[in-house]
């Protein structure tokens, strides 16, 4: 037997990362499920969190993981184009509340980038870490595409990206009680457009029609922050 | 579903080779979605293989975003010289945004029909 030989292998190949993402998500989908889908255990950050102890105890560089995992990365451009399927099957809901969608994808869409800019630039961060946080309540894929389109740091981002849908869901609920906000249409639009995905599965908890309005601002919003954020970027640098 | 597929990918391919043709600023994938929401808006329906492949990428759509997600494991020295500044920016910042724009979206809407 050529155990030397085994092991080089195994240390060089691109399957070995690649089943070990995949099997850490399909783990992560199995725990996800039998916690009655618990938002603090998403699949992606058990699954984040098995992948990152292993690069951790076997010294992986990110450059030999992303060898492994670049396939699956391959996917985030069909996936981005897929999303306007959903967006399609909601966008008859835009008629019933044309003006409140508008101006609330507008005026709260572009109040979100500049508090959370905002907060990180009285507090003394840096540029790189303020460009990578303009994306954080759009989707990931459109999030990880458009940071790296005006300079910002991708892994950074969709970092933001994920701590803000977990927050929309756990708190969601609670600020609309709060608030006393009536029509499930709100809730569901701000859900979608502060805390995009995650936040829409929260949102079909709610009702079929907060859901519906979840995805569609999820949708709008990703599109117009990846239309107008490189072009704003690119006047003010 | 391969007809599917291919849909997404032509897509994809011609929103890229539009940006570059242009020299856009938007991402290539982010056009090719607008232009699928075109075409289906002319069409007015989709097709059931555009409908597996669109499910099946969406459905394991947390995957997708690992390989770029895992990168966070070279920005150590950022997160932790400006950690007190990101949870600030993440935890108020997402909570007075959802707050301002639910209530903004639930006025409008209770505007909109009072004038009914």
């Amino acid at each position: 037997m050529n155990i030397d030989a085994l092991i080089t292998y195994i240390s060089s190949t691109p399957l070995t990362w690649l089943l070990l993402t995949l099997g850490a998500f399909k783990f992560g989908i199995i725990i996800y499920e039998k916690s009655n889908k618990q938002t603090l255990l998403q699949p992606i950050i058990v699954s984040y969190l098995i992948i990152m102890s292993l690069i951790l105890l076997t010294d992986t560089t990110y450059e030999e993981y992303f060898k492994g995992v670049e396939i699956i990365h391959f996917f985030l451009g069909p996936a981005t184009v897929a999303l306007a399927l959903p967006l399609y099957n909601n966008l008859k809901h835009i008629k019933s509340l044309f003006i409140p969608i508008v101006i609330t994808l507008l005026v709260a869409g572009i109040f979100s980038i500049l508090i959370a800019v905002g907060l990180l630039y009285l507090l003394g961060a840096e540029l790189p870490t303020i460009l990578s946080m303009t994306t954080k309540s759009i989707t990931a894929p459109i999030a990880i595409i458009t940071s790296e389109q005006i300079g910002a740091i991708p892994s950074l981002a969709v970092g933001f990206v994920i701590i803000t849908g977990i927050i929309g869901a756990l708190l969601g609920t609670m600020i609309f009680k709060m608030l006393n906000i009536k029509h499930d249409t709100s809730k569901g639009f701000a859900l979608g457009l502060i805390s995009h995905g995650i936040g829409t599965a929260r949102a079909i908890e709610i009702s079929e029609k907060a859901a519906a309005f979840s995805a569609l601002a999820m949708g709008l919003g990703g599109i117009l922050t990846a239309v107008f954020l490189p072009l704003i970027i690119q006047v003010l640098f | 579903m391969l007809k599917g597929i291919i849909t997404l990918l032509s897509f994809q391919f011609l929103g890229e080779c539009i940006a570059k043709l242009f020299s856009l600023l938007v991402p290539g994938p982010v056009i090719g979605m607008v232009l699928l929401l075109l075409f289906l808006m002319i069409r007015k329906s989709s097709f059931p293989s555009l409908d597996n492949a669109v499910s099946n990428h969406l459905r394991y759509l947390p995957l997708l975003f690992i390989p770029a997600a895992m990168g966070i494991i070279t920005q150590v020295d950022i997160i932790s010289k400006e950690f007190w500044a990101i949870l600030a920016s993440l935890v108020i910042g997402t909570i007075i945004a959802l707050m301002f724009s639910v209530k903004l979206m639930d006025h409008l809407t209770i505007k909109q029909e009072e004038k009914k």
